[in-house]
């Protein structure tokens, strides 16, 4: 790693860069645009997200604000927890822990850092990682074991039984920097009887590691609360969806990543659920006037990623698909299985959603077993791929509700468990119609498969297949 | 006598294996070391550990798993696809890592597309990742659900009391087992790295009633023998490993694998299953609990607690920790241990290598060597 990387605490960086971004379009749009060319290579990013207007801007000081927590969490006297963003965090907000999503801190600095997360993904190997490990976790957790992020005081995931490189990362990071660790983990199946019993068992476990970490025992006053809010958020992204099945989609490329950011970084908060409900009312506006959220206005062709986004060299990504019209249905991330969320109703069992209940202490903490349990890829990657309530279904739901052209697969080449079924996969979404690619690029780190490579073999796929 | 463990070892359809077809009974395959093979036993059916070994290439293995994906369930794929595994009349697959747990998928498909690829009997067996009350509960049920899995396909019955006959049994093995490995640990070991571990495999590819017969006899003639001197004393961690070629290149003419900490090695022996109480309990709580894969997060401590022991009991001068590429588990554990163990003056070689028939002898022999050299230039420092 270089001297000057470790000059500086990434996450205080992160903080500082997000905060300012935060704050381009206070002035006017001519200081704006002159501003733009002083961060080359967060412009095309910043153009994106502001692009929706107000939205852009509550995300960015959303972001900015989860940043901050975690800079200041010593000093303002609060535990922190390196965790997933597949966990949600409304029980550490209930529990006054602030989380340190890995995930997302790698994209925030995938999208800042010209080069992306690279020296810290490559410090995780120096230090005993091995190469084929995802770069999704390496590329924050080499920071925190280089010593230049916050302290850490414990580790918690919930991705053992859904993805072995995920829960690998975390173990081995609370061993190296010896800290207390925590994993939920998560039986084949997703809805019997047994399997409940499990989620029930396991979270009432990680409470009392919690509450012993932290000294202080959980007050359910705190947690309904988060609760109601994560049900407020709940019914704005269902809305969202709704939206999305329009033709044209009104929500801009950039929505996608955004709603599930938000929820990543802040479920049950009201710092969430602020930047969603801008989201709605922009979508709403373009709704009413019957117009697409792309940039160019014309929707030629709707696609749903199976799996995650591509976010590595500027979100060049999100650029593609807006300057090709290519309308973003989402993917894994953005979905959510809330009872009411529209792909639920119409494609899905009512037992593989969950419900919250605020009715007495133990229906609460059943919700947040029932909310971790079928968190995004926790719940669709945790059994066969062709398992009811599993991958190929939820793909394939998700697929035909947002009408989608075609299916992407795009993960890391350290996702073992999808690695292990994607072509099948693939070969069972083609035969139910839907043209399918897999992409073999690295979603966080452009030096396994460059970005021009990427999107020409991107493009043409779409040739090939008569697409375009 | 090692012959016949070598060829019980090394030949997928061994003649004990034919034998026991030949009078009409069953076996059954299963490709991790959580799947209690007592419950077998006790139906009647031969439990067999498949292996990925003879396998020339992976193209069929290719055709349904991804590019990143470890080679031994490629290469088992491959022989079932061969139709090497046509002797199956079932088989379980267990969530033991990523990779090994599409192969529950990825057969099924291979399955519909080849004729005769997939056994009968095809049944996914759930393993907790950490080890509690509830999840020895779930664990518990779960063998159950195994039970009346096979009961109902083979129509057989399993009871409580052919279990316990079953457990003491296999009991038996892992006792014999102990003191193989009392012998192995010696100043002068009677038998090399490379025969423990034909010896050791060939308890899941052959009866159990004649393994152990042929295990004591094994023990008995090895007590007499005068042993192996002067050789470097290594031990092998990490992932899987059924390769005899591999130990064989490793050990060479100058050292001799003395110990090991592998699923395929003395993981598959080591704790008994308790013989009073429920069995289905009993190896419930055996089969998760004491198994020392990395795959049972958060409880690294303990394991480097069972090397550094292993150390000490065999005299180690150094250990070798490989992992088969895209083995993240073992590889990124093998990365702390070298950080604790070097940390303790214990000499580490990390190797990533591919199973089967991709394995690069050369260069997995220049490193060894050289390690070897390493080793017996710190003697020479000491002496």
């Amino acid at each position: 790693m270089r001297k000057e990387t470790r000059e500086y605490k990434f996450d205080w960086m992160l903080w500082n860069t997000f905060l300012a971004a935060s704050h381009m379009k206070n002035g006017t749009d001519k200081e704006y645009r002159s501003a733009l060319k002083y961060i080359p290579y967060f412009n095309r990013i910043l153009e994106a997200i502001f692009s929706p207007g107000e939205p852009g801007k509550k995300f960015l000081e959303a972001c900015a604000k989860y940043a901050e927590n975690i800079v200041f969490a010593k000093e303002r006297g609060h535990k922190t927890a390196v965790t997933t963003f597949c966990f949600s965090p409304a029980i550490f907000y209930a529990m006054d822990i602030v989380p340190i999503c890995l995930e997302v801190l790698t994209v925030m600095m995938t999208f800042v850092y010209r080069r992306g997360t690279a020296e810290f993904l490559d410090y995780c190997n120096e230090v005993g990682f091995t190469e084929t490990s995802c770069s999704s976790q390496r590329g924050t957790v080499g920071a925190y074991l280089a010593g230049i992020g916050t302290d850490v005081d414990m580790f918690v995931t919930d991705t053992p039984g859904v993805c072995d490189t995920n829960a690998n990362a975390f173990s081995f990071a609370a061993v190296y920097l010896n800290k207390p660790f925590f994993q939920l983990d998560m039986p084949p199946d997703l809805t019997d009887s047994r399997t409940n019993e499990y989620h029930r068992e396991d979270f009432r476990a990680l409470i009392r590691f919690l509450e012993e970490q932290t000294g202080k025992k959980l007050d359910p006053e705190r947690l309904k609360e988060n609760l109601l809010e994560l049900e407020k958020q709940d019914e704005i992204i269902a809305a969202l969806e709704d939206l999305a099945r329009l033709v044209p989609c009104p929500l801009p490329v950039s929505y996608n990543f955004m709603i599930y950011a938000s929820r990543f970084f802040f479920a049950g908060t009201p710092e969430g659920t602020v930047v969603l409900e801008s989201m709605l009312k922009v979508a709403r506006e373009n709704a009413a006037k019957n117009i697409s959220g792309l940039s160019g206005g014309v929707e030629k062709l709707r696609s749903f990623f199976c799996y995650i986004d591509h976010y590595a060299q500027n979100m060049q990504f999100w650029n593609m698909l807006d300057q090709n019209g290519i309308c973003y249905q989402g993917n894994i991330l953005s979905h959510f299985w809330s009872h009411n969320a529209p792909h639920v109703a119409h494609y899905h069992k009512e037992e593989a959603a969950y419900k919250i209940n605020t009715g007495n202490m133990d229906a609460i903490i059943d919700s947040m077993g029932m909310i971790n349990s079928r968190m995004p890829m926790v719940k669709s990657i945790r059994g066969p791929y062709d398992a009811p309530n599993m991958w190929l279904e939820d793909t394939l739901g998700l697929a035909k509700i947002y009408n989608s052209d075609f299916i992407v697969y795009n993960g890391t080449p350290g996702c073992r468990n999808t690695w292990g079924m994607v072509k099948l996969l693939a070969r069972d979404t083609e035969k139910a119609g839907f043209p399918t690619y897999i992409m073999y690029a690295d979603a966080f780190d452009a030096r396994v498969q460059s970005w021009e490579a990427t999107e020409e073999r991107f493009m043409e796929f779409l040739k090939v297949r008569r697409l375009v | 006598m090692i012959k016949q463990f070598f060829e019980a070892s090394t030949v997928i359809n061994n003649k004990y294996v034919s034998q026991w077809k030949k009078n009409g009974k069953k076996v059954v395959g299963y490709t991790c070391s959580y799947v209690p093979d007592e419950i077998f036993h006790a139906a009647g059916i031969l439990p067999f550990r498949i292996r990925g070994f003879g396998s020339t290439d992976t193209t069929i293995g290719d055709t349904y798993f991804g590019p990143f994906i470890c080679s031994l369930p490629k290469c088992m794929l491959q022989l079932a696809g061969e139709g090497k595994f046509n002797f199956l009349d079932g088989a379980i697959i267990t969530p033991g890592c990523d990779s090994m747990r599409r192969l529950d998928e990825c057969w099924r498909k291979a399955g519909g597309d080849i004729a005769g690829a997939i056994p009968p009997f095809f049944f996914h067996f759930g393993v907790p990742h950490k080890f509690s009350d509830y999840t020895i509960k779930w664990f518990t049920d779960e063998t159950r659900r195994l039970i009346a899995a096979v009961e109902d396909h083979f129509k057989v019955k399993v009871n409580n009391a052919d279990l316990k006959k079953s457990i003491k049994l296999y009991n038996k093995s892992r006792a014999l087992l102990d003191r193989f490995e009392a012998l192995r640990t010696m100043d002068t070991p009677p038998f090399t790295g490379e025969e423990a571990l034909v010896v050791i495999i060939a308890g899941t590819t052959m009866p159990r009633e004649d393994y152990n017969a042929l295990l004591e006899k094994f023990i008995a003639d090895a007590e007499k023998s005068p042993g192996i001197k002067d050789r470097v004393r290594l031990m092998l961690v990490g992932s899987a490993n059924d390769d005899i070629g591999m130990v064989r290149v490793i050990e060479g003419t100058k050292a001799l694998v003395v110990a090991d900490n592998l699923c395929f090695g003395s993981r598959f022996y080591t704790d008994r299953v308790e013989e009073e109480g429920d069995p289905v309990f009993e190896l419930s709580r055996r089969y998760l609990g004491h198994n020392d894969c990395p795959r049972m997060y958060g409880d690294y401590q303990r394991r480097l607690g069972i090397l550094e022991q292993k150390v000490r009991k065999a005299n180690i001068d150094g250990v070798i920790m490989q992992n088969i590429r895209f083995c993240d588990l073992h590889g990124a554990e093998n990365g702390l241990f070298e950080r604790d163990l070097e940390a303790k003056g214990i000499p580490c070689m990390r190797l990533e290598r591919e199973y089967g028939p991709l394995v690069e002898t050369g260069r997995m022999k220049m490193r060894v060597d050289a390690f070897i050299e390493r080793i017996q230039q710190k003697r020479r420092a000491v002496a």
